[in-house]
């Protein structure tokens, strides 16, 4: 009885931690002071399974598979018109007010138009320069899920 | 009790025989894994390096493609067609600049969509440090076309995937 108890707990746990409620560090500065280098997250699966990312929320976007993600913030969504100028956002023309972008930016971004089926997004610390910051549109279905804190 | 030993000795046998199996005849999947493993080890530098490891690692990595091999990039100029002895040299100069390089791959899906083809997308992960000591790290979704050719598996195309598009 022991033994099959042992057995279902970690079957759980594989099929809980290793697909629903992935555990990460996050490695890296570009979403600071929000979420710090260092930190340790789990990527809530089931967050976009009824729903769509909406503005603003912070997203894990993937690459081939789930050890390597992106943990990223929502800024537009598809349709949208996105641009940045002087440092400050703007959607469909119109300023978006960032109380998560605590540090100073300068970035100057042409107007661009979000693809169908995708999402704009970006990291909260934009104190580097444009270029070497990793943002911009990427397909819904590389979205995973969000962070659960 | 004799009855119980004959099992357990049948039992290990199978299983030293399955074992055995796997490790001296690798699918195919572990045959193309294995390059991946080559490129990533040939790739990566460590600070000590001497000249000799050097050019032999630069010798090495030509050896792993074929001839000519395709990368693809997004807005790149390095896209192009190129032959093994371009592939060392060039990867000989990208790996000079740096004092320490580490390649590190996550996430490889092998599939065989003809015979003798593989597929394979993964993400690479490059994180060094250059010799200026500025440091690197740098991550890339890669999607590779290997060919068998007299049973060994050659990198025919590499193309980074653009994950988020500016």
């Amino acid at each position: 009885m022991f033994l099959i108890r042992v057995c279902l707990v970690s079957l759980f746990a594989y099929f809980f931690f290793g697909y629903l409620c992935i555990p990460f560090t996050i490695q890296g500065t570009s979403m600071e002071p929000t979420y710090p280098n260092g930190g340790v997250n789990f990527c809530w699966r089931l967050r976009y399974l009824l729903s769509e990312p909406k503005r603003h929320d912070v997203v894990a976007v993937r690459f081939a598979g789930s050890q390597v993600m992106l943990l990223k913030r929502v800024v537009a969504r598809e349709g949208e018109q996105v641009e940045f100028r002087e440092g400050k956002l703007f959607v469909d023309g119109r300023e978006v007010v960032e109380s998560y972008v605590r540090f100073p930016c300068n970035w100057n971004l042409a107007s661009r138009r979000v693809e169908k089926d995708s999402v704009y997004v970006v990291g909260d610390n934009r104190s580097m320069p444009i270029e070497n910051h990793h943002f911009g549109q990427a397909s819904r279905i590389r979205v995973m899920g969000g962070p659960l804190w | 009790m004799v009855k119980g030993r004959y099992f357990f000795v049948g039992g290990l046998i199978v299983i030293i025989g399955v074992v055995l199996a796997v490790t001296v005849f690798p699918s195919e999947e572990k045959r193309v894994k294995k390059r991946f493993r080559l490129l990533s080890e040939w790739v990566s530098k460590r600070p000590e390096e001497n000249p000799i490891t050097m050019l032999q690692k630069m010798k090495d990595i030509g050896t792993l493609f074929l001839e000519p091999s395709e990368l693809k990039a997004p807005n790149d100029s390095l896209s192009g067609s190129y032959t093994r002895q371009e592939i060392s040299a060039y990867a000989g100069s990208a790996r000079s600049h740096f004092s320490q390089l580490d390649l590190k791959l996550y996430d490889l899906n092998v599939a065989f969509p003809e015979k003798e083809v593989a597929q394979v997308t993964l993400t690479a992960r490059l994180i060094g440090k250059f010799k200026t000591g500025e440091q690197v790290d740098e991550i890339h979704e890669l999607d590779c076309l290997m060919k068998k050719v007299d049973k060994k598996w050659f990198f025919s195309q590499i193309e980074v995937i653009e994950v988020l598009k500016k």
